[in-house]
């Protein structure tokens, strides 16, 4: 390391790149809607091949009450702060989407044994800012804003909440919503003002579960949205249409200069790519589209529920799941309006071609991943939201969920499962688990942006 | 203040007298009994039972469609009792709580209130 003088983080995705391997990662695990009345949990997980406790969970950090639906974290501080050296990358925040509680966790002190460092209760973000359901967490400087998918009962489209660097409420991040519908992920890239957002449901749509008929009633989003991030509103709208519905995950390429992002949209299971063209419009187009697939037992052809994607820190690779094929693939996105498949492979699923990874019966599909800040291990869990698992993986309740690591080939492109890792959320010592996303404590390639 | 009895079916048919201004969630919960639950106001579903006797009134909830209400689901962390009532609870009384919706789409007047349509009933 050679930057002990300054804040977070790195000093340029090249630095991360070059950054020791991670030797733990923390992902969470749920037992909201398991049926397993305990709360839901933050795990270690012990990723170094020389420990003697490599692939398994080493500690639990229990959440206060029962019932949060722990789902995506974030970072209190991130390369965003890295000249910043009264900053640290200590907290993490862990949003319970049902409780609407922010949980947030000090790593730092004993990063194998994270501890509750303080509790904003959901009920004081709903009186003071009128919004419910917590998702993605994102650092910008030394502030902290949360994208909200509802208001506090739980309509769309929700908004963004703007915590100081000591998680006090400052208030609502946006001052204005313009016309969007819906809320669900975020990205922002300062070096061109800009911030992109996607759409998945208000929260009393997809939290009860997911109906097919509710996307044709338009109680699913279809755009994409871009914001002046300065001024703190949307300044232009895509309607997606056909191609885009369901639009969650938004990643920015990783390089500060750059315009070109990526979105996956979980029902049309496509991947949209946005940049900024000469005339200094925004422009988007399809540039992956997986098909459905027919299974034997289905009336209507099978999607592949891209639910996620992740762009490797050299910007070289895009990875996505089908969490209802079960494959993971990674694209060469080196011309991002050419997507090559390099890799795939498959980790359960509902087209039978993986039920057995490393010996454990896989319930789910590939669903979050993280990927190492190098590169070349990705590790990915299997369950999606406690309601949704309920409906298309009903087995998943004994089975609980699993977290596997895919061996990447950041070179030549390539990707096997490595036959040393398994981490099996079924056989947790108060029941079947299911973990879901998953971060390091020195940053990975889902949190850090670069001012 | 009225109170009516809740039998739990599942749990060896146990009564407990519940309050019928307050949520059965709290009252049940009160009494020690162990109960899932969720977002607390009647949009999440993780709370649901099932209601095989007796009345409730439940128009707080926003969480169920026409098919789950159908099958006899209580959204418990708004619900409240309106006369004695027989509940079945936890995950087990899920059965028809979930479907595969690519499997078993819903009927246009299955859908939720604010959506489903009206002729097919």
């Amino acid at each position: 390391m050679n930057n002990l003088c300054c804040g977070p983080g790195y000093a340029s995705p090249t630095d991360a790149i070059n950054a020791p391997s991670e030797k733990l990662l923390y992902t969470i695990a749920i037992y909201t809607g398991t049926g397993i009345q305990k709360p839901d949990y933050l795990a270690t997980v012990d990723v170094d091949p020389d420990s003697h406790t490599y692939s398994q969970v080493i500690h639990r950090l229990e959440m206060p009450g029962i019932g949060d639906e722990l789902h995506h974290m974030g970072w209190n501080a991130c390369s965003s702060c890295h000249d910043d050296n009264s900053m640290s990358r200590k907290y993490l925040i862990l949003p319970g989407v049902r409780s609407n509680n922010l949980h947030i966790v000090d790593t730092a002190t004993d990063p194998k044994a994270p501890k509750l460092y303080k509790v904003i209760e959901g009920a004081e973000i709903k009186s003071k800012v009128d919004l419910s359901g917590p998702h993605t967490v994102h650092c910008l400087g030394s502030e902290i804003i949360i994208s909200f998918l509802g208001d506090a009962k739980g309509e769309a489209p929700g908004g963004y909440l703007h915590l100081d660097k000591d998680f006090n409420i400052i208030g609502r991040w946006e001052n204005s919503m313009g016309d969007i519908k819906f809320g669900y992920d975020f990205w922002y890239q300062p070096r061109h003002n800009i911030m992109v957002s996607s759409e998945w449901a208000a929260p009393n749509t997809f939290m009860p579960g997911f109906d097919l008929e509710e996307v044709g009633h338009l109680k699913y989003g279809r755009e994409l949205h871009f914001w002046d991030f300065e001024k703190r509103k949307p300044i232009e709208s895509f309607y997606l249409g056909e191609d885009g519905l369901v639009p969650l995950e938004v990643k920015f390429h990783h390089n500060p200069d750059s315009t070109h992002g990526f979105c996956g949209a979980a029902l049309s299971t496509n991947v949209i790519h946005w940049w900024k063209d000469n005339d200094e419009k925004w422009q988007w187009e399809k540039v992956i589209d997986i098909e459905n697939e027919m299974h034997p037992e289905w009336p209507i052809p099978l999607p592949g529920v891209m639910s996620a994607i992740l762009v490797s820190m050299d910007d070289k690779y895009l990875y996505l799941n089908n969490w209802l094929h079960g494959d993971m693939r990674q694209y060469d996105i080196t011309d991002p309006h050419k997507p090559v498949l390099t890799g795939q492979v498959f980790l359960g699923g509902l087209l039978g071609k993986a039920p057995k990874v490393n010996g454990v019966e896989v319930a789910g599909g590939p669903q979050m991943f993280q990927l190492s800040l190098d590169g070349k291990r990705l590790y990915v869990t299997t369950s999606l939201f406690s309601t949704w698992d309920n409906q298309f993986y009903p087995e998943i309740r004994e089975k609980g969920g699993v977290m596997i690591q895919i061996d990447c080939d950041p070179v030549n492109g390539g990707m096997k499962v490595n036959p040393n890792f398994m981490v099996n959320f079924g056989q947790e010592p108060n029941g079947p688990s299911r973990c879901h996303e998953a971060r390091y404590p020195g940053g990975d390639c889902t949190s850090d942006i670069w001012l | 203040m009225t109170k009516y009895k809740v039998k739990i079916s599942n749990r060896g048919n146990t009564e407990y007298e519940v309050d019928d201004k307050r949520p059965i969630l709290d009252e049940l919960r009160k009494h020690g009994v162990d109960l899932p639950y969720g977002c607390k106001y009647g949009g999440c579903i993780t709370c649901a039972a099932k209601l095989t006797a007796g009345n409730i009134d439940q128009r707080r909830q926003v969480a169920l469609n026409n098919w789950q209400l159908d099958n006899g689901y209580v959204i418990l962390c708004v619900a409240r009792a309106r006369s004695d009532i027989t509940l079945e609870i936890g995950t087990e009384s899920h059965d028809k709580l979930y479907r595969n919706p690519f499997l078993e789409p819903l009927k246009s007047y299955q859908l939720k209130a604010d959506i489903a349509s009206k002729e097919d009933t």
